[in-house]
């Protein structure tokens, strides 16, 4: 097979040979892992949808948009591995990247199986600051030190960006030709079973053609891509004089043209040739390319992956979702301003309470107003932005008497309108029904979408989460942002630097509470009905935590927090009662001793206790948080000090005990 | 208003020229005279210090110019306006900036960062310029980044090379130097410096005295200035007054402030030299009550 297409590149040199070994192998196993598992069925129920399993979806559709799923995949991965064997300096051991490879890819897809995704995935947030604990001690107790930064970007040369080009090539080329094999080898053990039937094989044999010819082409493409991420040599060439060849170092003119030196040092972590690819922002592209066309096709993949039962967990993650949204508001309050929130709860009940009283006959009840279910559920749309505005509103006029107050002072005056809201909707039983709440809260309306299912639920809080990032991250990078940051480094500092200390507050208190509003229209349409009991002091304290253990003012670590929050506390604990009467689960011979000792115990008695100690646990070992902000990572680990600082730089920070004693002396 | 040069020790009388201009200025805190009675004229494009022992209240009158202390009684005028009772952020934008004596940086931003937040009074971006980049954001912000950096290369290539750095990791030195560019973002007409040279050794000092330097006469700007160390004070000052007890007892040229004997009695102890640097180097700090 490899002759057929064979030409100079694509037979290694020694050096191309280890680089192939390394990626190929390390891409090849989640992949296959991948296809065995719901990549076959896929690309199966496309090909004859008549051989499919029961419950995966044949209409045209689905199968169009599982079929778009599969082919973005597999080119991505097929570019990855190109783009990978291209950027590797091949200074870092093969072992090493196998292990990387194995936890953070393999692993994660092993759990995913075996117990869903979210679970799943917060497994793997247990395992994952695990391996890097004990990869720590093994390099600690084998002395190893990884090799020194590169500390000057090189130029790579014409002769240099071929032999880049090629290795690219020969990466996609390899990686397609392996994965063809394994995968025709596995269909004719099938066949010869007599499981496989005969158009499926025909596919097989016409894939084991496609997919080498597809992976060189598709190999130059990424060589392509790599090489955009050189440093390519200037016109006139006299930038090495006697420097040895091929490892000419850019001139320190060139490296400061547009950078400072810290970039200098940033940049070459994602340049090609690098020594961490699988890090390197070029790889984070593909990456990016399979989170979005997994997010976004995923309710039709969701049986083919996990079987029955799409429903149920589509509208699970629509609720996980409101959850991110909730964090990202606060982390804007919290993480940006420095601003302790308690209250948070407050501005999700008024925006839940804004459509809730608007979107549905409780309206008319309140105004006389005939509401007519035709029109009112097309209301949403405007009342999303709506119930925003009003809990902006609400932010500002709650955050207005706070503003004198710092941290502490402030906790104790937002949690007293966290209690009072709340109670204030409760007690307005003319307009709000009281304990019984509102009922009948319309979905919202769309031509030709069907509410009752949760798919479009799914759809629309992914475009709400997408709208609210774009939003946090435009803010957060800009005059506005910088401000927030400022007052939370140093209030005095700010304001004698022409920050508007009330008006940058109160902006970060309505720009939190905003988000929240959205959230909570979206939540009192899905759940169809809206009572006080939905807003206890106890959810602030869930929302706090989802941005605490994410990372606080880091935009992708409260989303990963607020997912993490969720699974753990609504997905695992709630359910561990009902894994634990299932006389097969591990927990039933479990529950059981307990319930000896201590009779009537169940789960649910120490849910609160069993995720307070989770939580501790996290703050001891990653108080930075999951996925720390480069700031914040900083702040907590400068004490320890591991960080360069200048000779001649004073240890004491500004404000420390001992500062003024350290500065004096002269 | 005329630039004149400073030229005399003339005092009295020279409120019209002034652009920094403190009218019996008094500060209680509880029983406390922080600061009593205290007159001050500033005139445009001159270098003032002010010295004085510790607890003298000189930082209680620079956080009074800048708005953090309102004063019990009294009147500040900057070019001519009363500024009593702005908050401190109105204050900058009427075009006065400062540093701070213990060096008040943003130490988890970068040194870029930090000037851009200088620059927060010059920049008009709203929230929805922000949300939707509207064009005029970007060339702003373009415009912002330029300009802090050049304020940076105001002090030479070493800032700029480091504009991404946090500054925490920055040495002493450079954070005055970051710390006075963010004061510069703002586009002062008058800078006040607290101990600017605090903590700096002898050539680090030297350079300090040559930027001040600069800074009025390149940047065409007023300095008021607190200083410990005499010799800094006397060789870079147009004038200079001293404050003890919260009082003014001296004002002048440098020359005469060094011969005046309320001057030697309450600050300088004896007048001889060596007991000066004694005297300089024991000082301890001056209240800082912003802490």
């Amino acid at each position: 097979m490899s002759t057929s297409v064979s030409s100079g590149m694509l037979l290694p040199t020694p050096d191309t040979r280890r680089l192939l070994i390394k990626w190929v192998v390390a891409l090849i196993v989640p992949v296959v892992v991948f296809t065995l598992w719901s990549g076959e069925s896929i690309i199966n129920a496309v090909i004859s949808p008549a051989t499919a399993a029961g419950n995966v979806p044949t209409d045209p559709v689905s199968l169009i948009e599982a079929a778009i799923f599969t082919v973005v995949f597999y080119i991505a991965v097929l570019l990855l591995a190109g783009y990978l064997v291209a950027a590797d300096t091949g200074r870092r051991s093969i072992i090493e990247t196998w292990a990387d490879v194995l936890i953070f890819a393999v692993v994660p897809l092993i759990l995913i199986i075996l117990f869903g995704l979210i679970i799943g995935l917060a497994l793997c947030a247990i395992v994952w600051p695990l391996y890097i604990l004990i990869k720590n001690q093994i390099r600690k107790a084998r002395h190893y030190t990884p090799p020194a930064p590169l500390e000057s970007l090189t130029v790579i040369d014409a002769e240099q960006r071929a032999i880049l080009a090629g290795r690219a090539t020969a990466g996609s080329f390899w990686f397609a030709l392996a994965f063809a094999v394994i995968s025709l080898v596995v269909d004719l053990v099938y066949f010869f079973s007599g499981s496989l039937p005969v158009i499926l094989l025909i596919w097989a044999i016409v894939r084991t053609i496609i997919l080498p010819v597809a992976g060189y082409f598709l190999g130059r493409l990424a060589g392509q891509i790599a090489l955009r991420r050189t440093i390519p040599e200037k016109g006139n060439g006299n930038g090495g004089n006697g420097a040895h060849r091929g490892k000419r170092v850019a001139s320190v003119q060139q490296q400061l043209e547009a950078l400072s030196t810290t970039r200098v040092r940033e940049e070459a972590k994602d340049l090609v040739p690098n020594d961490l690819p699988l890090r390197s922002s070029g790889a984070q592209r593909f990456y990016l390319i399979l989170l979005v066309a997994f997010v976004l096709f995923y309710p039709v993949l969701d049986p083919f992956l996990f079987g029955s039962g799409t429903d149920g967990r589509l509208a699970g993650y629509g609720d996980a979702g409101y959850y991110v949204i909730l964090a990202l508001g606060l982390n804007i309050v919290v993480g940006f301003a420095g601003l302790l929130d308690l209250g948070y709860v407050a501005f999700f009940a008024i925006g839940s309470y804004a459509w809730g009283m608007i979107g549905s006959t409780q309206f008319g009840y309140i105004t006389g107003i005939h509401v007519n279910p035709q029109i009112w559920p097309w209301f949403f749309w405007p009342m999303i932005l709506g119930a925003a505005l009003i809990a902006a509103l609400w932010g500002v006029l709650l955050g207005a008497p706070t503003l004198r107050l710092r941290g502490d002072y402030l906790a104790i005056v937002t949690l007293g309108f966290g209690e009072i809201v709340p109670i204030v909707f409760l007690e307005m039983d003319k307009y709000t029904n009281g304990t019984n709440g509102i009922v009948g809260v319309y979905s919202p309306a769309l031509p030709g979408v069907d509410w009752s299912s949760s798919t479009p639920y799914y759809y629309l809080i992914l475009a709400l989460i997408v709208l609210v990032i774009f939003a946090n991250v435009r803010l957060r990078d800009s005059r506005l942002g910088r401000a927030w940051i400022a007052i939370r480094e140093d209030e005095i500092a700010a304001e004698s630097s022409g920050v508007n200390l009330v008006r940058t507050k109160l902006f970060a208190f309505a720009a939190g509470a905003f988000f929240s509003g959205i959230a909570g229209a979206y939540h009192a349409a899905k759940l169809g009905s809206v009572s006080p009991d939905n807003f206890s002091f106890g959810d602030s304290v869930i929302y706090l935590a989802m941005v605490v253990i994410g990372g606080i003012g880091s935009i992708p670590g409260v989303i990963v927090g607020a997912l993490a929050v969720y699974a753990i506390n609504v997905l695992i604990l709630a359910q561990l009662d009902s894994l634990a009467a299932n006389p097969n689960n591990f927990l039933y011979p479990v529950h059981n001793a307990i319930a000896a000792v201590f009779p009537g115990f169940t789960f649910g008695n120490i849910r609160n206790l069993i995720f307070g100690v989770i939580l501790v646990i996290i703050m001891i070992y990653r108080p930075e948080g999951l996925i720390p902000s480069a700031r914040r990572k900083r702040e907590l680990r400068h004490a320890e000090g591991d960080e360069a600082v200048e000779i001649g730089s004073l240890d004491v920070p500004p404000g420390a005990p001992g500062f003024e004693d350290e500065v004096r002396v002269e | 208003m005329s630039v004149k040069p400073a030229d005399s020790g003339e005092i009295s009388g020279a409120a019209r020229g002034a652009l920094l201009e403190l009218v019996k200025v008094t500060k209680q805190f509880g029983g406390l005279m922080a600061v009593q009675d205290v007159d001050l004229q500033v005139r445009p494009r001159e270098i003032f210090s002010i010295i004085g022992p510790n607890g003298a209240g000189k930082t209680t009158v620079f956080n009074l110019i800048t708005g953090i202390y309102r004063p019990t009684s009294g009147d500040i005028r900057f070019d001519g306006k009363s500024i009593v009772g702005l908050s401190a952020d109105r204050i900058v934008s009427s075009g006065i900036s400062r540093t701070f004596q213990n060096i008040r940086l943003f130490n988890n931003m970068t040194v870029l960062e930090n000037v851009l937040v200088g620059q927060h009074t010059q920049l008009k971006a709203g929230v929805f310029g922000t949300l939707f980049r509207s064009r005029g954001f970007k060339r702003e912000e373009e415009a912002a980044r330029e300009r802090a950096i050049e304020l940076l290369s105001f002090f030479g290539r070493a800032l700029v090379e480091r504009q991404e750095e946090y500054v925490i990791n920055l040495s002493y030195a450079d954070k005055r130097r970051v710390e006075i560019a963010r004061a510069l973002a703002a586009r002062p007409k008058l800078l006040l410096l607290d101990e600017p040279t605090a903590g700096m050794n002898e050539a680090e000092t030297a350079e300090a005295v040559r930027y001040v330097r600069r800074l009025r006469d390149e940047l065409g700007l007023t300095i008021l200035l607190i200083e410990h160390k005499l010799m800094v004070t006397m060789g870079i000052s147009d004038r200079i007054a001293v404050l003890d007890y919260g009082r003014k007892i001296a004002e002048g040229l440098p020359e005469e402030v060094r011969r005046d004997e309320r001057v030697i009695a309450a600050y300088l102890g004896k007048p001889t030299r060596n007991e000066q640097a004694t005297m300089d180097e024991k000082a301890a700090v001056d209240e800082s009550a912003t802490e």
